[in-house]
């Protein structure tokens, strides 16, 4: 009877499991098509050396806080202050890089700068047990007010080449090393989230947080490597945005959760948690980018970004159902 | 007769301390902000600056409001996107003011667009059932790209000055927009919500889903009615904020979420739903356009304003969190206590 029962459930896995590569198959191979659209669209702009180097850069940057933003999503959390701690992290590094701090040291302070506000989370979150949507969302005006209080109304622009060489302009030949580094940290992710203990008492809290903690899990622990890990690749993006655009501004970063959670909704993860893959939310990352690559090269005014991105959620999260309701 | 219904658990013993978990918080910091505000600049509670102060406040009191009740019908509901319904609807009325309606049928126009908003949140909410973070996340920055689009990028001016009444002008030293659409509509959702059968359905829907469904109340519908009251009131709003300044901003309404959702929660909102007074909302208001104001009359800058209504949200929220947490401590041991006298 028992075996029946685990076979059935075998199977009923087995389904799911090819569902969800089935979502993951079909994304990639309409990324394909997109590719394939821009390039005959666009008259080779798309196809240029600089626009796709950009385009590997801007991936990486969306990549790599998507790798965290699917373990906290997993978790049945969400955080919306990374674009604001973004803005923190470019903040400090930038005032550091104006007292000529060499860029590895930045780079070390700006992880750390970026743990601790995913700790901050982390810790409202766990300790207090206070909803991640609230938590986040005042963090996010807090953060911007440090942002500003920082910068005292003025901007930073003494962004040194080396930064910008070692993120945006060398590479593994044609592969920035910013984009080298995602692939490694995504891999990282998701061999994290499939095979070690802590990736799967993510997923078990998304589950079911109520069942997860009576089991005697290490959910506050899981949810707080969940958040941090967040802010430090978070930071990370912080840099490669500073590589790519040196300028520090009151707004920096503002709007870049958005693009963060499409890529991950668009991947595959739900928002109610339990479910997800990383990999899915690098495939996510690709989509959001494209689509904002498109809207450069097709000269759209830049007011469209906002809007064709929350529509990337909405279709994309409708289709999800639409697929679910089949089954 | 039905003020006579209460939940089962209630008793007095237990109100006491519901009571002190739903507004101990918002007393607490209503008395900070008073005295941090009178700290900061004596003059803030002179009367002629609490009608300036009142005009801060309505429109996003009004946009709390609707966030209140999104929040009341329960399920996760939450609305991001009111301070982006509220710009939307803000150059929506001004592109059809350009486009030579009348400046009344324009603000008609916000309202209705308002509306039009608030109901795509509810249709993809309670319809198709995705979760409102995700909906209203998006459609903050779908609405707020769609207003720099209507607009063009730009402010929109160049209104009649007689379209000011609404915005700029005083009744017997009350702001017009306080006396003749805050205080009303205020008071007709307090009925709504509170006398009214539809007030019971989404407290109910807010409380226990299941039973809910199970007395024949269709949750879904009830709280897309939520949603729409969030965007005609978020519309209502834009029509009063392009009066005041007659001027349409696509850029308006940036913080107003996070200060809706603050005033709602500091208010004494639970935010799974549920439990929640209007005039909880109301006193919460007062707090946030205190602040806001006493910051403005300081000369401090809003973003360091919106943070420290970040930090009143976080508050306000753990005290929520810990207060209804030992008050249901306190519940269990006096059930306790009193299975114990039975026996």
């Amino acid at each position: 009877m028992t075996a029946v029962a685990a076979e059935a459930g075998r199977a009923q896995n087995a389904r799911r499991i090819s569902m969800s590569m089935g979502y993951e198959w079909s994304l990639a191979l309409f990324e394909v098509l997109g590719i394939v659209v821009l390039s005959m669209t666009t008259a080779g702009a798309f196809l240029r050396v600089t626009n796709l180097r950009a385009l590997l850069v801007d991936i990486a940057t969306i990549a790599l806080p998507g790798a965290g933003m699917t373990l906290v999503i997993a978790s049945a959390g969400i955080d919306v202050s990374i674009g604001s701690l973004l803005g923190l992290v470019a903040v400090v590094a930038g005032m550091l890089f104006e007292h000529n701090v060499p860029v590895i040291v930045v780079l070390g302070v700006a992880a750390v700068v970026g743990g601790l506000g995913g700790v901050v989370n982390g810790t409202l979150i766990t300790k207090l047990r206070l909803p991640p949507i609230i938590v986040t969302l005042g963090m996010l005006s807090i953060w911007r007010s440090m942002v500003f209080a920082l910068l005292g109304g003025n901007w930073i622009s003494s962004i040194p080449l080396s930064l910008t060489s070692l993120t945006v302009l060398d590479g593994l030949g044609f592969l920035p090393y910013s984009f080298v580094f995602a692939i490694a940290v995504v891999l990282l992710f998701s061999y994290i989230s499939r095979k070690r203990h802590i990736g799967r008492v993510i997923y078990a809290i998304g589950s079911n947080n109520e069942a997860a903690r009576v089991s005697g899990l290490p959910v506050q622990r899981a949810i707080m490597f969940a958040y941090c890990s967040l802010g430090v690749l978070t930071a990370i993006a912080a840099m490669m945005t500073l590589g790519q655009s040196t300028l520090v501004q009151a707004n920096t970063g503002s709007g870049f959760e958005l693009s963060v959670i499409a890529a991950v909704v668009v991947g595959g993860t739900s928002i109610l948690g339990g479910t997800g893959s990383v990999m899915g939310s690098v495939l996510g990352a690709v989509l959001v980018e494209l689509v904002q690559d498109a809207v450069v090269l097709y000269r759209v005014q830049p007011f469209w970004q906002g809007v064709v991105l929350g529509g990337i959620i909405l279709v994309a999260v409708s289709v999800g159902l639409a697929k679910k309701s089949q089954r | 007769m039905m003020r006579g219904i209460r939940f089962p658990y209630a008793s007095s013993r237990q109100t006491y301390w519901e009571m002190a978990s739903r507004y101990g918080v918002l007393v607490a910091i209503l008395l900070a902000v008073v005295v941090g505000s009178s700290i900061l600049t004596p003059e803030v509670l002179q009367p002629s600056n609490l009608a300036g102060m009142s005009v801060f406040g309505v429109e996003v009191g009004l946009m709390a409001f609707g966030e209140t009740l999104v929040i009341l019908g329960g399920g996760g509901g939450i609305d991001l996107s009111v301070g982006a319904m509220y710009a939307l609807s803000q150059t929506v009325l001004g592109a059809m003011f350009q486009a030579h309606y009348g400046v009344w049928t324009a603000s008609v126009g916000a309202l209705v667009m308002g509306s039009i908003l608030g109901a795509t949140n509810g249709f993809f909410i309670c319809v198709l059932g995705i979760p409102a973070i995700l909906v209203t996340l998006a459609t903050l920055f779908a609405y707020d790209g769609l207003a720099l689009v209507v607009a063009n990028g730009v402010n929109i001016s160049g209104f009649p000055p007689t379209f000011g009444v609404i915005g700029q002008s005083s009744i017997a030293g009350v702001p017009f927009q306080l006396l003749v659409i805050y205080i009303p509509v205020a008071v007709f959702l307090w009925y709504a919500s509170t006398r009214a059968a539809y007030g019971y359905r989404l407290r109910l829907c807010g409380t226990n889903e299941v039973a809910a469904r199970l007395a024949g109340i269709n949750v879904r519908g009830v709280r897309f009615w939520a949603y729409v009251a969030a965007g005609l009131l978020s519309g209502v709003a834009g029509v009063i904020g392009t009066s005041r300044l007659l001027t349409a901003r696509p850029d308006a309404g940036a913080t107003a979420n996070i200060e809706a959702i603050t005033i709602a929660v500091l208010g004494g909102t639970a935010i799974f739903g549920g439990e929640g007074s209007i005039s909880g909302t109301a006193l919460a208001t007062l707090v946030i356009a205190l602040l806001g104001y006493s910051f403005g009359l300081a000369n401090i800058n809003s973003i360091i304003e919106t943070g420290s209504v970040g930090g009143i949200l976080i508050v306000a929220i753990w005290g929520q969190t810990a207060l209804s947490s030992y008050s249901q401590r306190h519940r269990a041991g006096a059930n306790a206590l009193e299975a114990s006298d039975r026996a």
